[in-house]
């Protein structure tokens, strides 16, 4: 069964236009212009249940506006939605209750009360049974070991504290669904790790459906077995996260560290015939790019013997790199074509 | 049933978080009394200069005054709008609202109690018992249940304007600055209707029913024939208002769109 089934979602914000300067400012008064904005366009996608899927993008991509309709907060343009067998902003309080959220950037808790009495709060605010309660908190506590902030008020939380109670709050009722916005922002590595943990297992022990947005590519690659790429409000890319790379990495890069003086156009002649390309760093160092298709020891093996080199090393392109590259690519042709390129190199 | 039991658990959690800060809550008191205490020294001053104010007596006055704190106390109480642009528009707290399964003006509503504003109702309670005695008004059995009636009705009159003028909240980003005038407006339906002009009348009868939080309901007790009809249509006034109040509301809430990431 789908956890999550969207056909042709879309939604539009009506911005407002600001004349400039203070005429501006008093014909806007009188008569306002309006603009359509397409925050999501026309996506779809489904995910079956259990499946951890993250959901990435630059900034302003629409994934938050997207994870918004998902959990029933925004109402879509136009599209089909449907959301563990709810369409969520129609029925959203009975649709609520099968969902978990937690957002990154804001709280879920209330600030003044101590931890456990927000928990307390919630439990019958989702009508959840005393028993079922008090099984779930105790498992939830001991394993994200927060025994010991039971007691404090929220506000005097660090964030990494803060963050573990969250998740806590989103799960007591035990939601098939988890949506995550940017759940390990501003978190130090330790608590992201611990984080990422927990929700694997999570994900293992209960079959929780878990969508995450995230800026971390670790996270993807700690838990996600597909990635959902969002570009200016289309999906570009949906699939597994090494297929990504396969696609999308072009080549490694080799540093070498001379012992004398080296000269680039020796080290060209050296392997002449084979696509690679140099760059000088400094007298002592050079860089050479070589594409997948070519292995690193050939070209290894024509520089090796005819010059000094005291050290090697070599980079792969990580997941970073390969997605600041989608990101910067801006236009849609660019990215057709380097498609087309990289298609080329995987059939050779 | 659900309902009612959240109104004491979040009445619970305000007082656990609340009674930390005792001088807080008993200030916040102190100054809504003071301020209630300065519009009934208006009264008595005006009724300095004259016997009566379009055939209502100082006590009459003064006890339509009386009732018009109860309701008012209960919708200062359980009814606080006021910073919900901010707060919950601007700020996007309406988000973490909107995944929560309980009626989304509900949890506002209870988000932010505020207690003390019951003392006003307990005050007005005792400012109409004494006016009411000085009146030589006789208690009679039906009083109880009427007054139960009227106060809820008036209190959702209040209610149902005020979340109608909050949902506008929805559609503008900015807040409006149309609640202080209602604020000014709605102080003039503690008093007899009758003693303004034929455009104020109508305007606080059907358009902004302030009337129906004060002079109108209070008048069944004061056995004033002349107003007894519209006491009686109070509660009717009072679901239509609500009635009202809710649909722009839940028209607002699809429209909402979430502070900006």
């Amino acid at each position: 069964m789908l956890a999550i089934d969207v056909q042709d979602l879309r939604k539009t914000f009506k911005v407002q236009k600001n004349r400039g300067g203070l005429k501006g400012a008093f014909l806007d008064l009188l008569s306002r212009e309006y603009t359509e904005v397409a925050a999501v366009k026309d996506i779809s996608f489904q995910i079956p249940r259990g499946e951890i899927c993250g959901y990435i993008g630059e900034n302003g991509a629409g994934k938050s506006t997207t994870i918004k309709m998902l959990t029933g907060i925004l109402v879509p343009t136009s599209g089909h939605l449907k959301v563990n067998g709810y369409v969520p902003y129609k029925e959203r309080e009975q649709f609520v209750k099968g969902i978990g959220v937690v957002f990154g950037q804001r709280s879920q808790l209330w600030w003044d009360i101590g931890v456990i009495e927000s928990f307390h709060l919630l439990r019958k605010v989702y009508q959840v049974p005393e028993h079922d309660f008090k099984a779930r908190l105790d498992e939830l506590v001991e394993r994200l070991g927060l025994q010991d902030l039971l007691s404090r008020p929220v506000r005097k939380l660090s964030l990494g504290q803060r963050m573990r109670c969250e998740l806590v709050a989103a799960l007591l009722h035990n939601p098939s669904i988890l949506f995550l916005d940017e759940p390990t922002i501003g978190l130090d590595i330790v608590v992201k790790t611990e984080i990422r943990q927990f929700l694997k297992s999570l994900n293992e022990q209960f079959g929780t459906t878990i969508l995450l947005t995230t800026h971390d590519l670790q996270d993807i690659e700690a838990l996600c077995s597909r990635v959902i790429m969002l570009d200016d409000g289309n999906i570009i890319y949906d699939g597994s996260l090494d297929e990504l790379k396969n696609r999308w990495s072009r080549g490694r890069e080799v540093h070498f560290q001379f012992g004398s003086n080296h000269s680039l156009t020796r080290l060209m002649e050296l392997t002449q015939g084979l696509p690679v390309e140099w760059t000088p760093e400094n007298d002592l160092a050079a860089k050479v790019w070589i594409p997948l298709e070519i292995n690193v020891s050939d070209v290894l093996g024509r520089i090796v013997g005819s010059t000094d080199i005291t050290d090697i090393k070599i980079v792969e392109t990580n997941t970073d790199d390969i997605v600041r590259q989608i990101y910067q690519s801006g236009s849609a042709n660019e990215r057709i074509e380097q498609e087309k390129a990289s298609e080329r190199l995987l059939h050779v | 049933m659900y309902y009612i039991e959240l109104v004491w658990e979040y009445m619970k959690n305000y007082m656990k978080s609340r009674l930390t800060y005792r001088a807080d809550f008993w200030v916040e008191v102190i100054s809504d009394l003071m301020f209630q205490f300065t519009n009934l020294i208006f009264i008595f001053v005006v009724f300095r200069h004259t016997n009566s104010l379009g055939g209502w007596s100082e006590s009459e006055i003064v006890f339509v005054y009386g009732y018009f704190m109860i309701p008012y106390g209960l919708f200062s109480c359980f009814v606080n709008l006021w910073g919900f642009s901010e707060r919950y528009i601007t700020k996007g707290e309406m988000d973490r609202i909107m995944t929560r399964p309980a009626h989304s003006l509900f949890q506002i509503l209870l988000e932010n109690l505020d207690p003390p504003a019951l003392m006003g109702s307990l005050i007005g309670t005792i400012i109409m018992i004494v006016s009411g005695v000085q009146l030589g008004i006789h208690i009679e059995w039906w009083h109880i249940p009427a007054l139960l009636i009227m106060v809820v009705s008036s209190v959702l009159i209040y209610t149902g304007i005020y979340t109608a003028l909050t949902s506008i909240s929805f559609y503008s980003d900015a807040p409006t600055g149309i609640l202080p005038l209602m604020y000014n407006l709605q102080a003039y339906g503690r008093y007899p209707v009758t003693i303004y002009n034929r455009f104020i009348q109508i305007l606080l009868t059907w358009i902004m029913p302030f009337a129906f939080v004060g002079v109108y309901p209070a008048s069944l007790f004061l056995q004033r024939e002349d107003m007894t009809r519209m006491a009686l249509v109070t509660p009717l006034m009072g679901i239509a208002i609500f009635a009202v109040g809710l649909t722009c509301w839940n028209m607002g809430v699809r429209k909402y769109r979430g502070a900006g990431s």
